[in-house]
């Protein structure tokens, strides 16, 4: 079975290998793109792109299919080139909405079609209707876990799923979130390949790519950015807990260890106030601990700081100890700290209750 | 460790056949090495053939052998970046060290280093004493454990590797450890490219870990009416519904009331019957009773899918980079064989008879303290403070173990 997909689909969609073949065919060449017979197509590129910077999700303008389709590859080419991953994250995510938002509005059958097109995933038409619930697709296992670990809800995961025979059964709605989330993390992860590296930006591009980095700029300030500082209240349950544990002098394991540490230095504490707070463990080596948490901050080594686990991995290794409202749909520690932050600090919550020390 | 063992080892790889040590995609494995007496593991080796592994091992006799779960481009490249991970096994593994068993109270003890409180069987996360978290521990395994971690392996394949993951017969290979336990090794291709994340999430579904009972279909429809799965359904969806069903069949209304409220744990015990049948209807109910509502049914799932989930070490899963014992090496803490188990004839397999190495001779040792062991068909104490002689193979996994000496 293969329905015929239209200009405006490849529009929609340019994930699909229809799309990507039929930019190609076009033969074009970065650097024309500046030019005034393709300004419509340069215009609508500027706008995807500020689309994103502004969180503004619009559907896929169709009104000329044809430069819609060359826009999202010279809107990709400009965010790639801009290197902020800021931008890269942001337009990713802007994208894979819009596509979510389009696929919602199509049939069943042309949702596989787009998804087996889109990727090389070997769904299935699985039709499995049970007592209560249907199950039209199923998609490999592996397919499936290389997209949906990046989910935070519970039912993603993959306990929580129809899994048999290798495959795990899906409805609708949730091929369409895969299908998206799919999408952005293709996005997301090519800026990493070694090419996209060396990747420069034709000159003739150059001054839209300033303007574009300045709009990103002046947005970048309204992201939340943690404060300088642990600020007490607003502690994830499994941080607290170790907390305690470091209080009463208990010696932890390396991984609550590594849990607290990169925490406490994502939220901003220095090196000295994190060392202050192992003062109190038993097998406690001062040069050592100090070498590892200026690794962890990044500070030597690698350079690159290091996050807390995820809390699946937390749970796994038995620290995450509760499920209170904030964990409910956290993913991550330093979510669940963010989260409650900007609650505290909204509308009847305690202002700048930070925890600073003497 | 004892130029004896070593002797012995070495004895035991220069008759092994060159086939034994065969993997699968040797060349893109790394092998590492643990020598007698050392800590430093000799890593980032690479062997192209089963020979040349044999002559080195006959050569160095390292006390424990391993290679990577993990194919690689250059397995002997030091860096890992340099490496080029191609994919690896999904490797499950099954420590009886990490299930609680009875047998536990009759052969192991422990002892907190700091305050040196301690006791017999499985051993405390942190002191109940001082609530520090260095506990010693001497542990030992006997038929029992190793018999619990084989019913493991078991559950494992036959209710989730094979219906669920739809992992074929010839995809996978069972390994005896040598010691405390087995492994398993999926080797299809699908599974090769795994993430660490997606690895996790494999190993959480086999341990039931964040299993939501919403996610499966149960739900509350109109007041106090809740549907939910089939029995017939596949996956955790299916095992749930069998599982609630087999507890509520069971339960006896002290069962119930230690999981949920006095009131409806006496309706839902009195109303057994009706509530079993409206579960066998097609389709399901799960239950209309006064008092009684989702959060009561998802407590009660809780505990009946206790014995379904797996005692696995999730890290080993979760580990896409990880060292395991090679196949016919020899465990250095035990001169016991790593052995791989055939699945068909799995129930007869006796690892402490079939993965003894050395089958003939005897040694004289003493012996300072072991509780009662068995090697082949040969028993031994509870034993303390004595020399005598014994066999081989069980005098070697005295040594091994660090509970004797040669005389
Ligand atoms: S859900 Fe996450 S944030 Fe909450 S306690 Fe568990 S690990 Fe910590
Ligand atoms: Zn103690
Ligand atoms: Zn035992």
């Amino acid at each position: 079975m293969s329905l015929m997909l239209t200009k405006e689909d490849l529009a929609k969609y340019p994930f699909l290998k229809q799309t990507t073949s039929y930019v190609e065919r076009m033969q074009l060449n970065l650097g024309d793109l500046a030019a005034v017979e393709y300004s419509g197509i340069l215009r609508k590129a500027l706008t995807r792109i500020k689309d994103s910077i502004e969180r503004n999700v619009r559907l896929t303008d169709l009104t000329d299919p044809e430069s819609e389709i060359i826009s999202y590859p010279l809107a990709l080419a400009l965010v790639y080139g801009s290197k902020s991953n800021w931008l890269l994250n942001r337009f990713a995510t802007i994208e894979a909405k819009r596509v979510e938002e389009e696929l919602r509005k199509e049939p069943r059958d042309k949702i596989l079609e787009i998804a087996k097109s889109g990727f090389s995933w070997e769904i299935e038409n699985a039709n499995l209707k049970l007592e209560w619930e249907e199950f039209p697709f199923s998609i490999p296992l592996q397919s499936y876990l290389e997209v949906a670990t990046s989910f935070n809800d519970a039912h993603w995961k993959l306990v929580n799923r129809y899994v048999k025979g290798g495959f795990v059964f899906l409805n609708s709605g949730s091929l369409t979130r895969l299908v998206s989330e799919g999408f952005k993390i293709r996005i997301i992860k090519r800026a990493s390949e070694r090419e996209l590296h060396k990747f420069r930006i034709p000159e003739a591009l150059i001054p839209y790519l300033d303007e574009i980095l300045m709009h990103a700029q002046e947005n970048m300030r309204f992201d939340e950015e943690l404060p300088q500082g642990l600020v007490s209240e607003a502690r994830p349950p499994c941080i607290v807990a170790i907390m305690e544990d470091v209080k009463f002098g208990k010696s932890l394991t390396h991984m609550a260890r590594f849990a607290l540490t990169t925490f406490m230095v994502n939220v901003g504490e220095s090196v000295d106030d994190v060392l202050k707070l192992f003062g109190n463990v038993a097998d406690f080596d001062e040069g050592k601990a100090r070498y590892q948490i200026e690794h962890i901050a990044g500070m030597i080594g690698s350079r690159t700081k290091y996050k807390p686990p995820k809390c699946d991995v937390l749970r796994s290794f038995g620290l995450c100890i509760g499920m209170d409202e904030f964990c409910r749909n956290a993913k991550h520690p330093l979510n669940y700290y963010k989260r409650k932050l900007k609650i505290m600090s909204g509308p009847g919550g305690q202002t700048g209750a930070r925890d600073r020390k003497e | 460790m004892h130029e004896i063992v070593r002797n012995e080892f070495r004895r035991y790889y220069s008759g092994l056949r060159e086939e034994d040590l065969e993997v699968p995609d040797m060349p893109q494995r790394e092998y590492a090495f643990l020598q007698f007496g050392g800590e430093v593991m000799i890593r980032h080796m690479k062997f192209v053939n089963p020979s040349s592994l044999k002559e080195y091992i006959v050569e160095n006799t390292p006390a424990h052998i391993y290679h990577s779960s993990a194919y690689y481009q250059m397995p002997e490249a030091t860096d890992m970046n340099e490496k080029g991970w191609l994919g690896a096994d999904l490797v499950f593994d099954i420590d009886s060290d990490h299930i609680r068993t009875e047998c536990k109270d009759r052969h192991d003890r422990w002892h907190c280093i700091e305050c040196g409180m301690g006791g017999a069987g499985f051993p405390p996360e942190s002191c109940p004493h001082c609530g520090m978290k260095k506990i010693d521990t001497r542990t030992w395994i006997c038929e029992d454990c190793l018999q619990v971690a084989k019913n493991e392996v078991i559950k494992i394949l036959d209710e989730y590797l094979i219906p669920d993951f739809g992992v074929a017969e010839t995809d996978f290979e069972v390994f005896f450890s040598g010691h405390r336990g087995y492994h398993i090794h999926v080797r299809s291709k699908t599974f090769r490219g795994l993430s660490a994340d997606g690895r996790r999430e494999v190993a959480d579904y086999v341990r039931g870990i964040g299993i939501d009972i919403r996610s499966h279909g149960f739900r509350e429809v109109k007041s106090r009416i809740l549907v939910g799965p089939d029995m017939k359904d596949g996956g955790w969806r299916g095992r749930v519904a069998r599982a609630l069903y087999e507890f509520v069949n069971r339960a006896s209304l002290e069962d119930l009331k230690g999981i949920v409220a006095p009131g409806v744990a006496k309706n839902l015990f009195d109303n057994k019957e009706k509530f079993l049948k409206s579960i066998e209807s097609d389709p399901p109910y799960w239950g209309s009773l006064k008092g009684y509502t989702l959060e009561s049914l998802e407590k009660i799932a809780i505990a009946s899918i206790k014995d379904l989930i797996c005692n696995i070490d999730e890290r080993v899963t979760i580990d896409s980079k990880r060292l395991i014992r090679c196949p016919n090496s020899l465990h250095g803490k035990s001169g016991l064989r790593t052995l791989r188990v055939d699945y068909s004839s799995i129930d007869d397999f006796d690892p402490l008879k079939e993965a003894v190495a050395f089958r003939h001779g005897s040694i004289r040792i003493y012996v300072k303290e072991a509780p009662r062991v068995r090697i082949g068909d040969e028993e031994l104490g509870p034993i303390k403070d004595k020399t005598l002689e014994v066999p081989l193979a069980l005098g070697l996994y005295l040594i091994c173990r660090g509970a004797a000496e040669p005389r």
